[in-house]
């Protein structure tokens, strides 16, 4: 029991330990300028370290607010979105053109 | 019974009567049985014309319906039929477009530059600038090609469906026939050959593709003219190039053929597994390679979808394949519908295992299209039924083979889908939605194993 005790406080200090690298790696990070990443090994960890702590934290919001962020949709969703409706109103001129041929030859047609 | 009616029993009668003695009246059985009355299939097809030939060519996308080896030999249907007399094509642009094509267009060529079942193709220039759906505006003088359905072919069609139906009705009465369900299968049929005789279909698909590939400068989807374009005739760019079936050693020679060949593959898995859109009537000579080293998709007629779980399913299981891991493929597999008794899992787990060793793993090149027919060649030796979405992966990937290598032929596209498969399934397993269904599961997974 004793060794299965001391076995799980050696995980939870390595795991604290690695924690603590971890935020400290972090907080080095968010002080890079940017750009800055390619000064070496350590400022490469460092910068990567903010970089998926800023991706965590978007995550856990998502997750929490389980798609229903109230703070709005992000820039690269409203640029897919306004693609999107750009797309579709260039559809439907295509659509009105077509029909519009159509009708011009039925009326030529008539004419006839 | 009509004239038609007659003519179609009488080739009917005469391909089974082939058949029959090819089979030696039933002796022979299995593979070679379905291989022989496919081929009669085939040749019934051709010889019955233009409706036969597209209900062949729809049902070698299914081989969730007919069997594997139907399904690789109606791919090879000859969709050629002599010229329509340019006259009767100038009737029609008149008849749609409310003029004839010398007043339409700066410049009309009477001769064909292609003649198919369902349409005839002419090549012509615009005679003012048009903007279209998607891409560049075309500047008059740009060249187009003008695609008329030919005078006559739908009432020819309605009629030949009329009289399968009558077949079908009949046949279903046939016990042993009954649980393919002739009727339905011919109504899905009849659905997708009236949406294939509206050219308007097929212009909306090339521009959902053109959107869809927009930021891939290797790919060209031709721009539809909707100016000029109906019900009847569909007008869209012309783009020079070789037809993949006309690819010789000069042609490649002049572009990088190896890139291209893996980039089209990978475009192809793009469609299925991302877009879930995909050109599902692809062959050789469906594609053009233009002298500056870019594929161009042509002939948007046939188009298959996947739903997102689809999606995720096929992926895995291309993953898996790929990688010879036949326990995880058929586990996917059951996800996309592959209902496998549990009387025959253990034998075929090892036929599937089997198959990857003969075919895939370890082999330089991998040869997917043996794996592909030989897999659902086994599906049929133990009745299992093959799931709709399930049978689009088996007979997407032999495609997708079988493209790249009209263009490089060593080319090995396994090691295409490999990293593409694998980062789909990363990427897939990122989403918040997945994530959220799977960390509870993964932490008291986690949690176990280190209490164990």
């Amino acid at each position: 029991m004793k060794d299965f005790v001391r076995f799980l406080a050696a995980w939870a200090l390595l795991h604290e330990s690695a924690d603590e690298g971890w935020k400290a790696a972090i907080r080095r990070g968010e002080g890079l300028e940017p750009g800055s990443m390619d000064r070496g090994p350590d400022a490469f960890v460092d910068g990567l370290a903010a970089l998926v702590n800023d991706e965590k934290e978007r995550l856990e919001h998502e997750l929490a607010s389980d798609g229903t962020d109230d703070h709005g949709p992000r820039p690269v969703d409203l640029a897919d979105k306004l693609d999107a409706v750009t797309f579709e109103l260039a559809e439907l001129r295509g659509r009105l053109e077509s029909l519009q041929a159509s009708v011009d030859a039925l009326a030529s047609r008539r004419e006839d | 019974m009509s004239e038609r009616g007659r003519a179609i029993a009488g080739v009917a009668l005469r391909r089974a009567v082939v058949a029959l003695w090819g089979v030696r009246f039933g002796l022979r059985r299995g593979r070679s049985r379905r291989r022989i009355v496919a081929r009669q299939l085939r040749l019934a097809c051709e010889e019955l014309g233009p409706t036969f030939v597209k209900l062949g060519q729809l049902a070698s996308v299914r081989p969730d319906l007919v069997p594997a080896e139907a399904v690789f030999e109606l791919e090879q249907l000859q969709d050629r039929l002599p010229a329509v007399p340019t006259d009767r094509i100038r009737a029609i642009v008149a008849a749609e477009l409310g003029a004839p094509p010398e007043r339409l267009f700066a410049t009309f060529d009477p001769d064909p530059i292609a003649t198919a079942s369902i349409a005839q193709v002419h090549r012509a220039t615009l005679a003012n600038d048009y903007r279209p759906v998607v891409g560049p505006v075309l500047r008059a003088g740009a060249s187009v090609a003008v695609k008329v359905i030919r005078p006559g072919v739908e009432g020819r069609i309605a009629e030949d469906l009329t009289v399968a139906s009558r077949w079908a009705s009949r046949l279903e009465r046939l016990p042993h026939l009954k649980r393919l369900g002739p009727r339905s299968i011919l109504a899905e049929f009849r659905s997708s050959l009236r949406s294939e005789l509206d050219l308007r279909n097929e212009g909306r698909v090339a521009d959902r593709f053109a959107r869809d590939f927009a930021d891939d400068r290797l790919i060209v989807v031709p721009r539809v003219v909707w100016r000029h374009t109906t019900r009847r005739v569909l007008v869209s760019e012309f783009v020079e190039g070789w037809r993949l079936n006309e690819l010789g050693d000069a042609e490649r020679s002049g572009i990088d053929a190896r890139g291209l060949a893996t980039h089209g593959a990978e475009v192809f898995l793009r469609q299925v597994l991302v877009h879930g859109r995909f050109h599902a009537d692809l062959h050789p000579a469906n594609l053009f390679v233009t002298p500056d080293g870019r594929i161009c998709y042509l002939d948007f007629g046939i188009v298959g979808r996947t739903s997102p779980e689809q999606r995720i399913a096929i992926a895995q299981v291309l993953a898996a394949t790929v990688y010879g891991d036949a326990d995880r493929a058929l586990r996917y597999s059951r996800e996309l519908g592959l209902d496998v008794p549990e009387r025959d899992a253990g034998a075929v787990r090892d036929a599937v295992a089997t198959l990857m060793r003969r075919h895939l793993v370890g082999q330089e090149p991998a040869d997917v299209r043996g794996f592909a027919l030989g897999f659902l060649s086994m599906l049929a030796d133990f009745r299992i039924p093959v799931p709709e979405g399930y049978g689009l992966l088996v007979k997407a990937l032999a495609t997708v083979e079988g493209v790249a290598r009209s263009i490089y032929p060593d080319i090995d596209i396994t090691r295409t889908a490999a990293p593409f498969a694998t980062r789909l399934v990363a990427a897939q397993l990122g989403q918040p939605r997945r994530l959220r269904e799977r960390l509870p599961a993964a932490t008291r997974a986690a949690l176990r194993e280190i209490l164990a």
